[in-house]
């Protein structure tokens, strides 16, 4: 089999004898998934167990208890009491920090994982690296000299130079500023095509794990909670933890579903005294279902006059902050009868337009179509 | 008077270099386990190490006269092998010096192996090295400042050790008597004269020693 099959459990105890004493653990990590040759992104808060998958899989911790399979080798079986050390494991690490050695310079690092070679095929190995991630000309530089950006591709050309089966990137890009995170988001990706081997990237930024992954396995408070291409799990996350890291920050839980019966397509979503208007999803949904939607896509419109409010999922809503995001702003916007928090994002033109400012007073329009429901 | 001052000069040299050589080996290798590893009785290892550094070099000489003599563990093993005593001989010196001095190695080589960032070594585990690769190549590499500290320290403390060595060595004239302890009968026995010179030229060995020290530390960039 191509690609790798987790299925590890790891528990940790808050002191050391807690579990002689019978004591719940405080985390438990359960991750199971698998993957083929494809661009996998681990997402998920910090302290979900995302780095301590990874680090299972490296063998840089033993699981207490499941098997761990890299290209139908087995890396860890608990039944069998395999654990083979990290050394045996066919892997590339990268690390957040980068983890390059300080005292090497850049060739000398590159080559580090390459055994049993000659001095020429180590040459050319290194050299082949340094073109692979566009470093030429940096083999004789220390880390010391070189920029963040520089430093990662340099990681991983490291850890890519041995030729291993799985790349394993913990954070990578995250101390690196936007437009070299841009670039090297493209590059990970280029590198993945033209290997072709397993990689799992981690990120708890939503915008990174969008954009890069083949596909995304959510992870929250120790657990897989989803597993998909990345537009299904940004558009139908099927649960709250699932929603509110993709983004939906406007959630509503345990709402009442209402049918109509004479209209199809339609149905009401009542949570206390807060009702909408949404259409219904095509698969069968519970009586109590929880519905999100995106702050970009509440629509803002200015309060004209005295008219009254009248209209499909209008409400009326009290501006509370503004909160400039740069090329955005974003509204925290108070329903005025139901004492609940919104959020709206919108971009600055048309929010310049509408002059509303803090503590105006507005019309806040829940999009049926945008409505999220799992 | 030239006797007076090559003898105990030459003796000193020869214990604290072979005395420093012993606990810069051992002192790295038991300094890698406590930084890196975790086994039980783990702080015990550490009091056993570190305690010669808070008792009076006298007690831990005592202690050592119990171990070394014809009665103690080692003493009667090596009497056993090889008919003869260790104590009052400038191999007791050794002894002592390397005793009273592997703390200063360990404590300043464990700061220094434990400031290394763990992922350093994760990293060189991940391209397939070992552990003992790892640690000789990655580890002690970017330590060296530390254990180099801690081989001045202790090269500077046996040197200058008294107490514990005469407890263990005696001041045998010809055999056993140290700079230190040549400074000490010297002055003792109103010979000013050659305490001065002898005060003299340990003053410059450690100035020496020193100086070659820093030397060293600012040609090393990392």
């Amino acid at each position: 089999m191509v690609g790798i099959r987790v299925d590890i459990r790891k528990r940790y105890y808050r002191k050391n004898d807690d579990k002689k004493r019978g004591i719940e653990p405080a985390f438990t990590l359960d991750a199971k998934f698998d993957a083929g040759n494809e661009l996998v992104v681990l997402f998920g808060r910090s302290g979900c167990g995302k780095t301590t998958t990874l680090q299972c899989i490296a063998g840089l911790l033993e699981p207490n208890g499941g098997k761990i399979t890299v290209n139908g080798k087995v890396y860890f079986d608990c039944h069998k009491r395999i654990n083979l050390p990290v050394q045996q494991r066919s892997l590339g690490y990268v690390f957040q920090n980068y983890a390059l050695f300080p005292h090497m310079d850049v060739k000398k690092n590159i080559a580090y994982g390459l055994k049993g070679l000659s001095k020429d095929e180590k040459r050319t190995r290194v050299q082949e690296m340094l073109h692979l991630l566009h470093i030429e000309g940096l083999e004789d530089n220390y880390p010391a000299q070189l920029s963040g950006g520089q430093k990662q591709r340099v990681a991983l050309a490291r850890a890519l130079a041995p030729k291993p089966d799985i790349l394993l990137l913990d954070e990578p890009f995250s101390a690196l500023d936007m437009v070299v995170r841009m670039k090297l988001r493209e590059m990970i990706r280029q590198i993945q095509r033209e290997l072709n081997i397993t990689i799992l990237f981690i990120t708890h930024n939503h915008v990174e794990a969008f954009t890069i992954a083949d596909k995304v396995i959510i992870f929250h408070n120790g657990s897989v909670q989803q597993t998909g291409t990345p537009e299904e799990v940004f558009y139908h996350p099927n649960n709250s933890h699932v929603a509110e890291l993709v983004g939906l920050s406007n959630i509503f839980e345990d709402a009442i579903v209402h049918e109509d019966k004479e209209m199809h397509k339609t149905l009401m979503l009542k949570c206390g005294d807060l009702q909408v208007v949404a259409n219904k999803p095509e698969n069968k949904l519970t009586k109590r279902v929880s519905w999100g939607i995106r702050p970009e896509n509440l629509l803002i419109l200015p309060l004209q006059g005295n008219c009254c409010i009248q209209g499909e999922n209008l409400f009326h809503a009290h501006v509370k902050s503004v909160v400039n995001k740069g090329a955005s702003k974003v509204l925290v916007l108070k329903i005025a009868e139901h004492r609940r928090l919104l959020m709206a994002e919108i971009a600055n033109h048309p929010f310049e337009e509408m002059e509303i400012e803090t503590g105006d007073e507005c019309l806040a329009k829940i999009q049926r179509n945008k409505i999220v429901i799992f | 008077m030239m006797e007076q001052i090559w003898f105990p000069l030459l003796i000193t040299l020869q214990i604290a270099i072979i005395s420093t050589i012993t606990v810069g080996v051992v002192g790295i290798f038991i300094s890698y386990i406590l930084a890196r590893r975790d086994f039980r009785g783990k702080w015990f290892a550490d009091v056993l190490v570190t305690l010669p550094l808070v008792l009076p070099p006298t007690v831990t000489g005592y202690l050592l006269v119990i171990i070394l003599g014809r009665e103690g563990i080692i003493g009667a093993t090596l009497y056993n092998m090889t008919g003869r005593t260790i104590l009052f001989t400038w191999e007791a010196a050794v002894i002592a010096a390397f005793i009273v001095s592997l703390p200063l190695m360990v404590k300043t080589t464990t700061a220094a192996i434990e400031a290394v960032d763990r992922d350093l070594e994760y990293a060189a585990y991940t391209l397939g090295r070992k552990e003992l690769e790892t640690a000789l190549f990655i580890t002690l590499p970017l330590a060296k400042k530390g254990v180099l500290a801690g081989v001045v320290l202790s090269f500077a403390r046996a040197v200058g050790e008294f107490g514990a060595t005469l407890m263990v060595a005696g001041n045998i004239p010809g055999k056993t008597n140290t700079m230190a302890i040549s400074i000490y009968s010297a002055f003792q026995t109103g010979n000013d004269e050659l305490a001065g010179l002898l005060v003299i030229i340990l003053v410059a060995i450690s100035l020496l020693s020193m100086a070659a020290t820093a030397k060293l530390l600012s040609s090393w960039k990392i």
